[in-house]
């Protein structure tokens, strides 16, 4: 998903990304970097000056210098190849988590607004679910889990479902009560037609920035997770994974906690700072709803 | 003020209940026999008939709870697998380490938290501000264990100032000198909450601000620095006392990563140790525990919001 196209149609006029940032530059330089990002998921082992995979112990644990200019892990595999394709994990991750989130939480949010006694039931369950912190919740659901690509996303997405469904509750409930609800209702529109015709269009750019927010939380619960050797199989050059496995090394090679930390922190950094941009954007009602960092 | 504590109180039971009901699932979600899964790879047939007649495994499922839930409420929480030992007791090992991590973090959030939040606010639109909120967004973008190792590396490793890892109780040989080793991860674990909370001191001053009482103290023509500190300040802390709740939330997240870094013995670092042991009973009680003290800050928290601010409706 491009962050440009959705967000060009914020507050339902047309507003470029570049106009988006203006006066933003650190937000703009963000977005640049989730798009190179981007463009090295896509590419992935295609570009990478090495097989990120290959063993090669003759090299192992080699500073940065031509021709692995980040160096080498503890079994010489290249660095470099390694971070770029970790971009490709950190997408997946990233993307999975928000539309597991969002899809769920959208529809136990606007549901439960809608129709009272149902969101009497779901409400409770999410406030029971709410009374776990987030990584506790991640990590119980892990041991009934296998480690895997698909259960991570699941998990993390369970976590932010929690509260997505709780701010969108909220949302809904504040539209439910405005008068285009009321005129569809009385000119005879069907609760379907109402809930996707003019609901959910209204909720469309809160989702957006909420979305860019739950991605950059995905990043840093994902590589808590593998970092504690509960997320990602082991063998998956993610960053997280990649930090983990040079936590012995560190002393002698701290250039493998650099260069997967950077990729991390710059990620996360550039969605915080292109959600924050996108929050000030949309409608003020909804503001306040959404926390973010 | 006592009624509404009341009111409070008694709506906690059912979250409370019902959180309860879903950790006594979580045995029963895993593959296998609940009293094989329980007792380990290393039980006898003897000792799972005696476990499954205890649990009541043979009985309805709503009999087992209670019956679990009977336990639970007599401090009866099992027995550790890998410790031969009462979940309870191995629970109250780590409490010393997890508790006083848990104060300095707070110590360390309250110390740079507040003046950095009170300073964006005050120099609202200056470089001291975009610098500030700029920082705080860069603290929380980064990965606790991350930064653990990071300062590990440079001030344990590199510079020699500070233990990188453990932590001996103070009631042992040196006192309450041992508090060192708690220095780096009880900075890990601040940064990113002391980020959260410069960001919600300085929102709360600023929407503080703009009130008509704001307005008329400095009409009436007192100095912007009292005008601050008495109208401003006090009431932003009001907010900022709200969100001590979920602070409370991020820290335990944040403790189970940074004692795992540290390899401090508290309760964050035996979660994770549990669930890599498949010891059940302890991640069980654990969670128990952790869910319990969570929801009463919530209520203390709710409590203190309504105490602190009189237009909070009581009713």
């Amino acid at each position: 998903m491009s962050a440009a196209t959705l967000g060009s149609r914020m507050g339902g006029q047309l507003v470029a990304p570049f106009r988006l940032f203006r006066g933003r530059p650190v937000a703009l330089a963000g977005f640049l970097w989730l798009l190179f990002v981007a463009a090295l998921a896509v590419l992935g082992a295609v570009i990478t000056p090495f097989d990120p995979l290959e063993i090669d112990p003759v090299n192992r644990l080699l500073e940065p210098a031509s021709p692995h200019w980040f160096g080498t892990d503890h079994f010489g595999r290249d660095t470099l190849s390694r971070v770029v394709v970790g971009a490709r994990m950190a997408l997946i991750i990233g993307l999975g988590t928000v539309v597991v989130a969002l899809t769920l939480g959208t529809l136990i949010g606007v549901l439960s607004a809608w129709f009272t006694s149902l969101g009497h039931v779901l409400m409770r369950i999410v406030d029971v679910l709410m009374a776990f912190p987030a990584l506790l919740l991640a990590l119980v659901l892990m041991t009934l889990l296998e480690r895997s690509v698909l259960n991570t996303i699941i998990v993390i997405g369970i976590v932010y479902t929690t509260t997505t469904a709780r701010i969108l509750y909220g949302m809904s409930l504040k539209l439910k009560n405005e008068v285009f609800v009321d005129a569809a209702i009385c000119s005879g529109a069907s609760t379907a037609s109402l809930l996707f015709r003019h609901v959910l269009p209204n909720l469309a750019s809160p989702l957006l920035v909420q979305a860019s927010f739950i991605f950059a939380f995905a990043q840093l619960q994902a590589a808590a997770l593998d970092f504690l050797g509960l997320g990602l199989p082991p063998e998956i050059p993610s960053w997280g994974n990649m930090l983990a496995e040079s936590r012995t090394y560190i002393t002698r090679a701290s250039w493998l906690l650099l260069f997967p930390g950077a990729a991390i922190i710059l990620t996360v950094f550039s969605m915080n700072l292109v959600g924050d941009a996108l929050r000030d954007r949309i409608d003020p009602r909804f503001r306040d709803d959404i926390a973010g960092v | 003020m006592l009624a509404y504590a009341t009111k409070r109180l008694l709506t906690l039971i059912p979250t409370l209940l019902a959180a309860s009901l879903l950790i006594f699932l979580f045995i029963h979600l895993i593959p296998g026999d609940p009293a094989a899964v329980l007792l380990g790879d290393t039980a006898t047939p003897e000792e799972i008939a005696a476990l499954t007649a205890r649990m009541g495994l043979d009985q309805p499922i709503w009999k087992q709870y209670g019956l679990w839930l009977g336990n639970v409420l007599q401090g009866d929480l099992g027995t550790s697998l890998f410790f031969r030992e009462p979940v309870l007791s191995v629970i109250a090992e780590g409490a010393e380490t997890s508790i006083l991590l848990a104060s300095m973090t707070m110590l360390w959030i309250v110390l740079i938290g507040i003046p950095v939040g009170v300073l964006s606010a005050s120099f609202h639109g200056s470089w001291i501000d975009s610098l500030s909120s700029g920082l705080s967004m860069f603290a929380a973008s980064v990965p606790t264990f991350w930064l653990g190792l990071y300062f590990i590396l440079v001030f344990a490793v590199g510079l020699g100032w500070l233990p990188s890892s453990g932590f001996p109780s103070i009631f042992d040989e040196g006192g309450l000198a041992n508090l060192r080793y708690l220095l780096l991860p009880s900075l890990t674990l601040a940064a990113p909450n002391a980020a959260l909370i410069i960001r919600l001191v300085r929102a709360a001053m600023l929407d503080v601000q703009r009130e008509d009482h704001v307005r008329t103290a400095r009409a009436k023509g007192l100095s912007p620095a009292r005008v601050v500190w008495k109208h401003v300040f006090r009431n932003a802390l009001i907010a900022v006392v709200a969100a001590f709740g979920f602070t409370f939330a991020a820290l335990v997240s944040e403790a189970v990563v940074t004692e795992t870094v540290f390899s401090l013995p508290g309760v964050g670092r035996l979660v994770v140790q549990s669930i890599l042991r498949r010891d059940y009973p302890v991640i069980q009680g654990v969670i128990l525990v952790i869910v319990l003290l969570y929801l009463i800050i919530n209520l203390l928290v709710d409590l203190a919001y309504a105490w602190l601010d009189p237009r909070i409706s009581l009713a």
